[in-house]
């Protein structure tokens, strides 16, 4: 299974280039076809923008800018999400009473929050950390919170016959056997990090991609506009990437035991 | 090979080790109450061999789970060496039938056969060799490392023999610990119990609907039946203690031992 994952089969790798180079296509043609207006940028102009961008120096310092709003907001929901989940989890009481605020603040549109955060904090990167925290922590702590309520019977039983302390329980039970939940919140709100970071910067004007994306807009630069978006997919999907192969290889057990 | 318990060898011990008086069990209350057991006696002698037989459905699983501290009865006493079983006690270890799900997949086998170990507060070198000594004894001598997904149902259950073993309690309570494996492996475990009986003279306490089985691996076999169930026999089988898949069931004490419960179970 694992082996099969990492050797690449050329054939897939043919159709999946061939899948991008269809993309590429269709886009060329739509161009000419001037169905968009006349300023969008053809395939060209785009690869071309790519290339310049990616040797500008505010290039890098709004990807630095982003990134570290999405890493702190995320890194904060994750810590904030999995002690939070694990606790209301693991207490049935808790849970039971949590639950209705819990089901409502999943539901709360947070990105329109941010006007009551810009008015709070200004329009500004740590303005921006919160909401990205915000907006990752719903994902992380319902997921933490079905994986520390999903709990064998079996497991149960046993954990009671053999009289496990709590302490044990809680660290080599509860928290292991939640772990493929908890890394499935972590790696949806890691995508929704860059997500709002960049909305945020777009409408807010917060240093960072998003604010070089409304910049490039008004000032008519439609092709860095889309190069600049070309690098806010390609980092999302990078770490989608990374943290699918790094829950692989950390839970192989879960893989393997649950097909 | 220094595994645990006092009392060998196993067969004919004498000393009283586990008692049940009047255990009653009964879900809800009230006119929905929905009674389970009904005054049942049992009594189990250190390093005796009892089956617990009754049909699909009687009450078998509460009775092992009273009895293993897990639910609380509503009426009577269980002691073990004389003290009362109030909840789960360390002179009692259980091996479940769901053993696929009562092992924990993110640890190894030694991990698994170790972590009560590891709850009694026992050093790590020393719960592992316990652990490595205890899945030798269960025929998986090197397997340690094993991860459970990576053994058949019959290693599995292995693996859950051994982590009761090395738990070191008086008595090992079974509940249908071999009613999901293929019939060969089903004898072949039948015979690893036998022999960690004979050889270590721990108690064994199993619960079944299998006839055969019961009378196959016990010294003393409990009929439970009726509704509430209670006891409805107590059969001493001294067929001795080498056991034989094939002799011993062609043996005709053990027919006539299995046309009696059969006519008891009928007749209830």
């Amino acid at each position: 299974m694992s082996n099969q994952a990492r050797t690449v089969d050329p054939g897939l790798a043919l159709q999946r280039l061939l899948a991008v180079a269809v993309l590429l296509a269709v886009w060329q043609v739509v161009v000419f076809s001037g169905v968009l207006p006349s300023m969008t940028p053809g395939v060209v102009e785009i690869a071309a923008a790519i290339g310049s961008t990616i040797t500008s120096a505010v290039f890098w310092a709004s990807l630095g800018k982003t990134m570290l709003a999405a890493l702190s907001g995320w890194l904060i929901a994750v810590a904030a999400g999995t002690g939070l989940g694990l606790l209301v989890g693991s207490l049935p009481r808790l849970d039971r009473s949590s639950s209705i605020l819990i089901d409502f603040g999943r539901s709360f549109p947070v990105l329109a929050l941010m006007p009551v955060v810009i008015m709070m904090l200004g329009s500004n990167t740590r303005m921006e950390i919160v909401v990205v925290a915000l907006s990752c922590l719903w994902p992380v702590l319902v997921q933490t919170i079905y994986g520390a309520r999903r709990q064998e019977a079996a497991v149960v039983d046993t954990v009671r016959t053999f009289r496990i302390p709590k302490l044990l329980w809680f660290r080599r039970v509860l928290l292991p056997g939640a772990m493929p939940f908890i890394a499935t919140g972590i790696r949806i709100s890691a995508s929704i990090s860059i997500l709002v970071a960049v909305g945020v910067e777009v409408l807010s004007q917060a240093p960072g991609i998003g604010r070089q994306i409304t910049l490039a807009q008004q000032a008519q630069h439609w092709d860095k506009a889309f190069a600049y978006l070309f690098f806010a997919g390609l980092v999302g999907w990078g770490i989608a990437l990374l943290l699918q192969t790094a829950e692989a290889r950390l839970l192989k057990w879960n893989r393997q035991a649950n097909g | 090979m220094s595994l645990q318990t006092a009392h060998s060898p196993a067969r004919r011990a004498t000393e009283q080790l586990m008692q049940v008086r009047g255990l009653t069990m009964s879900y809800g209350s009230g006119a929905a109450e929905n009674k389970i057991l009904q005054d049942l006696d049992l009594d189990v002698r250190a390093g005796e061999f009892v089956s617990i037989v009754g049909p699909s459905g009687v009450g078998k699983t509460t009775l092992l789970r009273c009895l293993s501290g897990l639910l609380a009865p509503k009426a009577g006493t269980i002691s073990v060496g004389g003290q009362q079983i109030t909840g789960p006690h360390p002179d009692l270890a259980v091996v479940f039938q769901d053993y696929s799900r009562s092992l924990l997949p993110w640890m190894s086998t030694r991990e698994n056969v170790a972590f009560p170990l590891q709850g009694k507060g026992m050093g790590k070198a020393e719960r592992n060799a316990l652990a490595d000594r205890n899945l030798a004894a269960v025929g998986l001598a090197g397997q340690g490392d094993k991860y459970p997904w990576e053994m058949s149902g019959g290693m599995q259950q292995r693996v859950a023999i051994a982590r009761a073993l090395a738990y070191n309690a008086k008595v090992l309570l079974m509940d249908e610990p071999f009613a999901s494996v293929d019939a060969q492996t089903r004898f072949d475990l039948e015979d690893l119990v036998i022999d960690l009986h004979t050889n270590l003279g721990v108690t064994v306490i199993l619960v079944t609907h299998d006839i055969d089985e019961a009378l196959y691996l016990a010294d003393k076999v409990v009929v439970i039946a009726e509704k509430p169930a209670t006891v409805v026999d107590v059969i001493e089988t001294n067929f001795g203690e080498v056991r034989d898949q094939v002799e011993t069931k062609a043996d005709p004490r053990f027919a006539e031992a299995r046309a009696r419960i059969l006519h008891r179970l009928r007749d209830h």
